[in-house]
């Protein structure tokens, strides 16, 4: 039996990472995997409790939320196509014409 | 609160049904005919519809659908409202998207799918449903904000909502996922018990990351950079929808979620709150003072606004629901109305969002003129509109809580507000504008924002009934 | 009596008419907003008539506003002195829409002056006829708001745009403190209702103290002191006076209405509508009595040197407002009003005689290019001399009575009194000089017009001439309804009018009428000095000035440069707060203020928009990465709140 602690740890650690690479990876597709292990984090989070607690619930929201994220990713994905059409790059770092 | 629906269940679940079978109707009639106008009353025939069903709809304080909706008549007003407003919304949409070209139906199917999100939201008293909803309501604007897909700041915008509300998300995920750690449930009700006892450090960090996505739907300061940035690049129609149905279902949510906490006075949460408010003010006035564009002014006095609001999550007593209420149906007319204007003087080309395009306005079309001052006073508070009452009640809740210092701010931002207010309004007499193309403004365009006149003059002038109409269904409530 | 809801409802009507339709009605549009303000002003009569007969209307229209217990009504009182502010405001309104008809004949904003000035009308006649403290706030902003949108009316010159955000910084100031005052007043008494709240002063509901500051201060106290702080801005009292010099931007008519006849009263007005409420504080009757006198001699002293017509007259108007507040301050309530009333005709002549000036010599307004024009445009000169008479104090014309009235009772109150009645025999003394040294440089002694405008210098037309005739009436005689006892026993009919609201004791008894007239010569005697020194400084020897100049170069100077209050200001708050701070901040890139904000807080607040525009890079990492920091910071908080 894995004590709760490890997952709390795996899952804080994954969510860090997720975080850190949503702030310095300049490619747009990377931020958003980066978003997905950030997300993927909390999954962890929600079956381990959920098992730990003995309750369905953490499960079966878990699966909402995988749901979600692949429709999360299917409009993003569209999005960021038209963009890299419009402007030939995914950089995050070169779209600011809206500012101030 | 048993796990199965029964027929009053479904009854109560009229609304949401409604919307769901509108949105695939849409989806098909546009797969059979694409065509405009015809996209539109269908649209407009589901909101009416959903609309209607709320006079069936049998709300009562434990009407609990399952544990994931409470449909009570604190739900009824804001599903209400989110409905008048997103009609409002795609009457105006129909008179900006009838000059574009392109793909214009499936925007339709866009805006009913986010109003069913924020339906959702309003009536959500579990981490389920208030995922869902707000997942619902995030990725259809994401599809909204980038509409305008020939235009590079629509695009922009698009993708910078995107990546931040993912991670707000994410945030929200995480901050759940803490939450059920310690209380073993993901009901509001159990949750607001144990928060209000002392709870342990799980509890706490997830209540905070809660907030850190809660506070970047609301766009409060230190989360709301992108504000200004969306509501510049989406299109007009969709900014007002993002100003008034997404965050007044979010501000909805928060009230159902924190609501029944225990906020007290000198608490951890309480200066949480305290603080981003304050700084949301402050924040939010200064930036637009010196801003020349017109759509980002309005989204720094939007993050103002929200700071406003958020006076009455802090206030004690009964007053605060009705507060709220009330000030969210004012500065939902007073926001449609305003970016009403903003989106029937924008071009094929580009939305009206520059203080030149305003420059003597009031002489080329002397109507609009008065309507868009009427509204722009309205948003400083200024006495006579529907502002000048719901900021009124705000601070009435505030001392009758002996919320000083909130007050106090908030009376000193008013005063900051007025200003860029009255530049905008300034620019509108200017006797030097240029002579404006002379294009008809839509039949629908101009429904929309008569209606929306009307409404922010009986809410300043005689809100009487419209009051006693709050506090009769609030008091219901909670 | 609900058709005198239509007081202010038909000067409402035609700014909706002259705004809406403006562009089609062209210059036709000033018709509706003179018949609505007209037609204000034959019912205020009408009402007028009925508070004479005996009938005060207190009537609430609908509920307006009702949280729980707490209910706010939207009503119509119409009391003694209800009735007499109505009376000044549309006579006068209505004088200076006709006259405005001449006087902006031609301009290209010509049916938006109309509206706006109607718009202002609605909201002074909603301040004078509230029953409570919301509508009265209504009104409050209304006419600030009219206010600032007129003297930026000529927003093309830099110099009235920027004189209109000082207008609006500085009454923000002012109405911070009436708005704190009002939710003291529901907080306290649960109640905005007028009659209400007055009734509940007395009662122990108002027995509560705050602590401030490190002193206890009673709640009626702060109230009074916090709704003073707002008449000090909308009235431009010391220290927030100096918006009204730079308002003298806007065009003459509106100096005229607004910036001396009506709005800037409308402090006075509140202080005396909320009698009950000062009277029981004698800290803030001392406070209006003292600022008020303080006032009176500090605009005078710099209305002694200036040298644009309009600015004279301008500091003139603060300092007559000071003696409102000083009567006031000492007690005398309705002497106070009757100063308003006088002051609002022989002032509101003043103005539109001066703007006659100005439209004869073609915009100009420095008196320096004056001179010599009694010959040329009569009328004027002639309404210009009574208008001096008056506001001087010379019996028997308007501005002796009411002025020696305010005199007399601050002699009579306490110890205190005595010392302000020496202030204000001084700024008496000062008043009468600056007042005919204007009409010595302008209408007498050699013509220094410019050849140019020379050619051009013309009586203006008969309706712009008519309204100053009958205001210049009024000017001489209105004064006689106010007769002091002193003079006639039991002739103050406004005394007496006004008896009910404000029952002060007939303190003028019989065995002090002596000293009373007295005194009245004294102050009659130290004005027609200042005349004859006018005179002889700026007719006969016009050498002296500049001798004296030489003398006092320095007193001169700070005088001509208003005490340098403005530069003090700017330094305060933009040298020496923001721009330290922002030093600090980015000592990186240019600090520079950018335009549109010059003044004080203006500057202090637009600086800091400027700086946290740089927040806003447009990248969305940087903003993810705020938003993490935002979590961060809160996490953190949370914890140590905890």
């Amino acid at each position: 039996m894995i004590p709760l602690s490890w997952y709390i740890m795996l899952s804080a650690a994954l969510f860090t990472i997720g975080v850190v690479g949503v702030l310095s990876r300049r490619n747009i597709f990377i931020i958003l995997m980066s978003i997905e292990l950030m997300l993927n984090a909390a999954n962890i989070n929600l079956v381990a409790f959920s098992h730990y607690l003995q309750s369905l619930t953490g499960q079966i929201f878990t699966i909402f939320v995988i749901t979600v994220a692949a429709a999360e990713a299917a409009v993003a994905l569209a999005i960021i196509i038209l963009l890299s059409r419009n402007r030939g790059s995914v950089y995050a770092d070169e779209f600011n014409i809206l500012k101030g | 609160m048993n796990t199965a629906i029964s027929i009053s269940g479904l009854k109560a679940l009229l609304p949401f049904l409604i919307m769901t079978a509108a949105a695939m109707v849409v989806m098909l009639g546009i797969a059979f005919r694409r065509d405009h106008r015809f996209t539109v009353l269908l649209t407009l025939a589901g909101l009416a519809l959903g609309g209607g069903s709320l006079v069936f709809t049998p709300f009562a304080p434990d009407r609990y659908v399952t544990t994931l909706v409470l449909v009570d008549a604190f739900a009824g007003y804001y599903l209400a409202l989110l409905f008048a407003a997103a009609f409002a919304v795609v009457c105006l949409s129909y008179s900006y998207l009838e000059i574009q070209g392109g793909h214009r139906e499936e925007y339709y199917l866009l805006v009913l799918l986010a109003v069913l999100g924020a339906a959702v939201l309003a009536a959500a008293t579990h981490f389920a449903s208030f995922f869902l909803g707000i997942e619902i309501l995030s990725v259809s604007l994401y599809g909204l904000t980038a509409y305008q897909r020939h235009r590079d700041q629509s695009v922009e915008a698009g993708v910078k909502y995107l990546i931040l509300a993912a991670v707000s998300s994410a945030f929200i995920l995480f901050g759940m996922a803490l939450v059920y750690a310690e209380v073993g449930s993901m009901e509001f009700a159990r949750i607001a018990i144990r928060a209000g006892a002392a709870g342990g450090a799980l509890l706490g960090t997830g209540l905070v990351l809660i907030i850190v996505g809660l506070g970047f739907k609301l766009a409060v300061v230190p989360f709301h950079l992108w504000t200004p940035d969306v509501y510049e690049g989406a299109p007009a129609p969709v900014t007002a929808f993002i100003a008034t149905v997404s965050k007044g279902a979010v501000f909805a949510l928060v009230l159902r979620f924190f609501g029944n906490m225990d906020i007290r006075v000198g608490g951890a949460l309480f200066l949480i709150f305290t603080i981003i408010a304050v700084a949301s003010m402050f924040f939010g006035n200064l930036l637009a003072l010196m801003q020349q564009n017109v759509k980002r002014v309005l989204a720094y006095s939007s993050i103002s606004h929200i700071g406003y609001l958020l006076v009455t999550l802090l206030a004690a007593g009964p007053l605060r629901l009705n507060a709220s209420a009330f000030y969210l149906a004012a500065y939902f007319v007073t926001t449609l109305g305003v970016f009403g204007v903003v989106t029937v003087l924008s071009t094929r080309d580009r939305d009206a969002d520059k203080l030149d395009d305003y420059r003597g306005l009031a002489w080329r079309r002397p109507w609009l003129a008065g309507v868009f001052t009427a509204m722009l006073l309205s948003l400083a508070g200024i006495p006579l509109t529907a502002g000048f009452i719901a900021k009124f009640y705000l601070v009435a809740a505030g001392i009758g809580s002996a919320l000083w210092l909130l007050v106090i701010v908030l009376i000193v931002n008013s005063a900051i507000g007025l200003f860029y207010y009255l530049r905008i309004i300034g620019a509108v007499y200017s006797m030097d504008g240029p002579p404006g193309p002379s294009m008809p403004i839509s039949l629908s365009g101009s429904a929309a924002l008569g209606g929306l006149t009307l409404a922010l003059l009986w809410l300043g002038i005689y809100p009487g009934p419209f009051l006693a109409l709050i506090g009769s269904l609030m008091q219901t409530a909670h | 009596m609900l058709k005198y809801a239509l007081i202010p409802l038909l000067p409402f009507a035609g700014f909706l008419i002259a705004g809406l339709f403006g562009k089609y009605l062209k210059e036709k549009a000033a018709w509706f907003p003179i018949a609505g303000v007209v037609g204000a002003f034959l019912l205020s009569f009408s009402a007028f008539l009925d508070v004479l007969g005996g009938t005060v209307i207190d009537e609430n229209l609908y509920s307006w506003i009702s949280i729980g217990s707490f209910s706010v009504n939207v009503g119509i009182q119409i009391d003694q002195l209800t009735a007499v502010m109505l009376m000044v405001v549309t006579t006068l309104s209505s004088l200076i829409h006709i006259y405005s008809v001449g006087y902006m004949h031609g301009d290209k904003g010509y049916p938006r002056f109309f509206a706006y000035l109607a718009l202002f009308t609605f909201f002074m006649l909603v301040l004078v006829m509230a029953n409570n403290f919301l509508v009265m706030f209504v009104g409050w902003e209304g006419v600030g708001l009219c206010s600032y949108l007129l003297i930026g009316f000529w927003y093309e010159k830099k110099s009235a745009s920027d004189a209109g955000v000082k207008a609006f910084v500085v009454n923000r100031v002012g109405d911070f403190g009436f708005v704190l005052a009002v939710l003291l007043i529901i907080a306290t008494f649960g109640t905005l209702d007028f009659t209400e709240v007055f009734a509940a002063v007395n009662t122990p509901v108002a027995d509560v103290t705050y602590s401030l500051f490190g002193g206890e201060i009673a709640v009626v106290t702060l109230i009074a002191l916090l709704l003073f702080l707002g008449a000090t801005g909308k009235s431009a009292q010391l220290p927030l006076y100096v918006w009204l010099p730079d308002a003298m931007e806007g065009p003459t008519p509106v100096s005229a209405l607004i910036h001396a006849a009506t709005m800037v009263t409308a402090g006075v007005f509140m202080v005396a509508r909320c009698a009950p409420i000062f009277s029981l504080s004698e800290v803030a009757m001392n406070t209006v009595a003292i600022v008020g006198a303080l006032t009176a001699v500090f605009a005078a002293t710099i209305g002694l040197v200036q040298n644009d017509i309009k600015r004279v007259i301008a500091y003139s108007t603060i300092s007559q407002l000071g003696y409102m507040f000083l009567g006031l301050g000492v007690g005398a309530f309705s002497a106070g009003i009757f100063h308003l009333t006088t002051h609002a005709f022989f002032k509101g002549l003043l103005f539109l005689a001066s703007g006659s000036v100005i439209h004869a010599l073609s915009g100009e307004q420095d008196m320096r290019k004056m001179g010599a024009l009694k010959s040329k445009i009569k009328i004027t000169h002639a309404v210009f001399f009574i208008g001096s008479l008056a506001l001087a104090g010379i019996f028997p014309f308007a501005g002796f009575f009411s002025k020696d009235e305010i005199l007399w009772s601050a002699y009579n109150s306490s110890d205190l009194g005595r010392v302000l009645w020496v202030l204000g025999v001084a700024g008496a003394f000062m008043t009468a000089f600056y007042s005919f040294r204007l009409i010595y440089l302008t209408f007498w002694g050699k013509s220094r017009v410019d050849h140019e405008v020379a050619h051009h210098v013309h009586e203006s037309p008969k309706v712009m001439t008519v309204p100053l005739m009958i205001l210049a009436f009024f000017s001489i005689t209105i004064g006689l309804i106010g007769m002091p006892g002193a003079l006639i026993p039991h002739a103050n009919w406004f005394g007496n009018f006004l008896a009910p609201l404000f029952p002060h004791a007939e303190h003028a008894a019989a065995e002090s009428h002596g000293l009373e007239r007295m005194l009245m010569v004294f102050s009659v005697l130290v004005a027609l000095a200042g005349i004859r020194m006018a005179y002889s400084f700026y007719v006969k020897s016009t050498a002296i000035p500049g001798k004296i100049v030489e003398k006092f170069q320095g007193t001169y100077n700070l005088l001509l440069n208003k005490y340098k209050v403005d530069e003090i200001y700017n330094y305060i708050f933009v040298d020496g707060l923001v721009h330290k701070l922002a030093k600090v901040l980015h000592s990186i890139g240019d600090v520079k203020i950018i335009d549109g904000f010059i003044n004080g807080l203006a500057a202090a607040i637009g600086n800091t928009s400027v700086q946290g525009k740089k927040f806003q890079t447009g990248y969305v990492q940087q903003y993810a990465f705020a938003m993490g920091a935002g979590m961060v910071v809160l996490v953190g908080l949370y914890y140590v709140l905890k």
